[in-house]
């Protein structure tokens, strides 16, 4: 057997491993998919959920007269579908940003991007408008706080990593002081507590309207770093190195970061601030399927919008009342985090 | 010479203070964090931090003239609602010696010159000690139960010398409540209403839960069950599914939130098919000197709005004639038609069930 043969061979075994991962990771998607719509406060039989399915599919224009059909149609359906697509949008921002910043700690947090958004959107709380105002100035100042970062890091025409990084941390503290302030002014009767509970992150507002209006700004943000997925594993090369491959870093990471801030001020807008995702979600993905972007994306949208859709499940069922799911991403997604860590860097500093 | 002066100053200090002392004699109570508070008289100057006493203190004194100080959103409330109608004075007012959070401006507190600062007892010494750092007197006062209501009401009485006006609001309360309970006490247990107060609506849905809060306390009293009673805590969010599963029999809605209407609910693809909705039981609460919903020197009023609302058979209170007797005692005021039906939401409620008994029978 020569040489050629054997790594033709053993790239066919890596194939069909990576084939089954994903087939595994979609499994495990179906199944928060299935376990979701089944869960709840109201309850309904599994036999009534898929022929209220099966009916919708047969005929989806139909009234819908009975509270359980609302209930796993216009209730749950939105809902899981809007916690799905932002945990693939959360995961794939924090996974491309890892990429760019050749640093697995990073998260959209980073950029400040979270942080401008929450500002918007607790602004909006505290001036009484709610739904899509509340939707369009999170997104507003997610985006201006990422313009914002821009300028201040551009310096001489260039851009540095670090600068970049610093830029984020001041701007993020800028708008963490401005979301103080807004509670700081708002009536404890009244507004603070709604702005409080937003800002620890939910989907109880879902509705179908609120699913397709973040679902744009979700999407193209997962589409525009699916297709970066290549220029993905060039930006994390040194930037000589890039350059020499015909790859203009400088532009390039503003694409992502770009991306990134639409996915990021979006799903703060539709669902508040839901942290730990990007962070996690990449580095589960990252041990599962290795460092190449190609297949590192894929990997983090389907075990973001899987992880996501199950831990809302639980903040929506485990008591009458809604838990934060802020709180929860936190509480479980900390100490994954570091077993996570701990076993990465043993097997990294293995003799 | 210097010492005639001092002489003359001394005396007549001393005259000064012996009239004082004869005009007011010292106050002495015990406040709801169980302090010792001590006044040299009646309290002619008060700074109320908390939102809900602001209107407390002006209908148990009735008027507004010994207010120097109140919290910014309560004094909106005062200017926005039927106070502002009534004591249109109340716009020169001082709001700046708190910020809506409760923590003292010590320094615009102090330039009020008050006898008198109340504040929220359970809510930790670092709002009480600024204010007693200051050499300003405080009267600590703790929300939520109708006993609470009665103790905080006795005490701003005691302390404003009103007590002629205390006994009176009191009596009322006990009248009211022990009047609502006696009929409800035929109400089988198969007849009351699964009742659900909603805190908040509009975005997030809040229900006030926990078994002895007083939304809880006033829905049982006037012969219905609490919905949202199995929640552990007050004022906890929720989501439509949890409502459709208790599917309430009527649903209260706040005044909190100053845009909302039963419309929010009937609107809702799954709130509107609660036997609520269905049966047209969904009634944004009065709001009136303070809102109606948590307890406030008005409550009587709650309690006969809604025993009406839920049994018109078993209670048949003439709400428009007991508002008209109430708004006179407490602040001395003559309602018309018109303040009525806006206390009362008439057009918001319009088409809800058995509304029309508080409609204006002229």
């Amino acid at each position: 057997m020569s040489m050629t043969e054997a790594g033709a061979r053993l790239h066919g075994g890596a194939g069909a491993l990576r084939a089954g991962l994903f087939g595994a990771m979609l499994a495990a998607l179906a199944a928060a998919f299935i376990f979701s719509i089944g869960a709840g406060r109201f309850s309904v039989s599994p036999g009534r959920i898929a022929e209220i399915i099966l009916q919708w599919i047969a005929n989806p224009s139909a009234p819908l007269d009975s509270i359980d059909q609302r209930i796993v149609l216009l209730v749950r359906m939105p809902r899981v579908l809007i916690a799905a697509v932002s945990g693939a949008a959360l995961a794939v921002g924090g996974a491309a940003l890892q990429g760019v910043f050749r640093n697995p700690l990073v998260s959209p947090q980073v950029l400040g991007i979270s942080q401008g958004a929450a500002f918007g959107g607790a602004l909006a709380i505290l001036l009484g408008y709610a739904g899509v105002t509340l939707l369009g100035l999170a997104f507003i100042f997610g985006l201006a706080a990422l313009v914002l970062v821009g300028l201040l890091a551009r310096i001489n025409g260039r851009t540095e990593i670090v600068t970049v990084i610093l830029s984020g941390m001041v701007i993020g503290a800028l708008f963490a002081a401005l979301v103080s302030i807004v509670q700081f002014l708002a009536d404890p009767n009244t507004s603070l507590p709604a702005i409080v509970y937003w800002l620890m992150g939910s989907f109880s507002t879902a509705t179908w309207a609120r699913f397709w209006l973040g679902l744009p700004g979700l999407a193209i943000g997962l589409l525009a770093v699916w297709l970066f997925r290549y220029r993905l594993n060039l930006l994390a090369l040194e930037d000589t190195e890039a350059r020499s491959l015909g790859v203009d870093p400088d532009r390039e990471r503003w694409y992502i970061f770009v991306a990134t801030a639409l996915m990021t001020a979006t799903s703060v807008a539709v669902a508040g601030i839901i942290g730990w995702i990007g962070l996690v979600v990449p580095h589960a993905a990252r041990i599962l399927v290795g460092e190449d972007h190609r297949v590192l994306i894929p990997a983090s949208a389907i075990l973001g919008a899987a992880y996501l859709t199950f831990v809302d499940t639980l903040a929506r069922t485990l008591t009458a009342a809604e838990i934060p799911l802020g709180v929860l991403t936190a509480l479980i997604g900390a100490p994954v985090f570091g077993i996570l860590l701990r076993r990465h860097f043993s097997k990294a500093n293995q003799p | 010479m210097k010492v005639c002066i001092a002489t003359g100053i001394l005396s007549g200090a001393f005259i000064a203070l012996a009239a004082h002392a004869a005009m007011a004699d010292p106050i002495e109570m015990t406040d709801q964090a169980g302090r010792e508070v001590r006044l040299e008289g009646a309290a002619e100057r008060v700074a109320s931090i908390p939102m809900p006493m602001a209107s407390t203190l002006i209908a148990i004194d009735g008027g507004v003239e010994k207010q120097v100080g109140m919290n910014p959103v309560a004094k909106q409330a005062v200017l926005e609602g039927i106070l502002g109608k009534i004591y249109p004075e109340a716009v020169n007012i001082p709001s700046d010696i708190t910020a809506p959070n409760f923590i003292p401006n010590v320094e615009e507190l102090a330039a009020t010159n008050p006898d008198l600062v109340v504040q929220w007892a359970d809510r930790g010494d670092d709002l009480v000690d600024p204010i007693t750092n200051a050499g300003l007197t405080a009267m600590l006062i703790s929300y939520g139960t109708e006993e609470k209501t009665r103790e905080y009401m006795t005490m701003s009485a005691k302390a404003m010398g009103r007590e002629d006006r205390i006994g009176p609001l009191i009596e009322w309360r006990e009248d009211v409540a022990s009047d609502v309970a006696g009929k409800a006490s035929a109400i089988a247990d198969a007849e009351k209403p699964k009742v659900l107060y909603l805190q908040r609506a509009m975005e997030t849905l809040i229900a006030s839960g926990a078994r002895n809060n007083y939304n809880t306390w006033y829905i049982e009293l006037t012969g219905g069950t609490s919905a949202s009673a199995d929640l552990e805590a007050n004022g906890v969010t929720i989501n439509p599914e949890q409502i459709a599963e208790w599917n309430p029999d009527v649903i209260l809605l706040n005044n909190f939130e100053s845009d909302i209407s039963p419309e929010r609910i009937y609107d809702d693809p799954i709130l509107s098919l609660t036997n609520a909705a269905q049966n047209h039981k969904v009634y944004r609460m009065p709001l009136g000197g303070y809102r109606w919903d948590p307890p406030n020197t008005e409550s009587p009023l709650t309690w006969m709005w809604l025993a009406d609302l839920l049994h018109p058979d078993v209670f048949d209170y003439d709400l428009r004639a007991e508002m008209k007797k109430a708004y006179k005692t407490i602040y001395d005021y003559d309602l018309t038609e018109e303040d009525i039906d806006n206390i009362l939401w008439i057009d918001l409620n319009d088409g809800a069930a058995n509304y029309d008994q508080f409609k204006s029978k002229s």
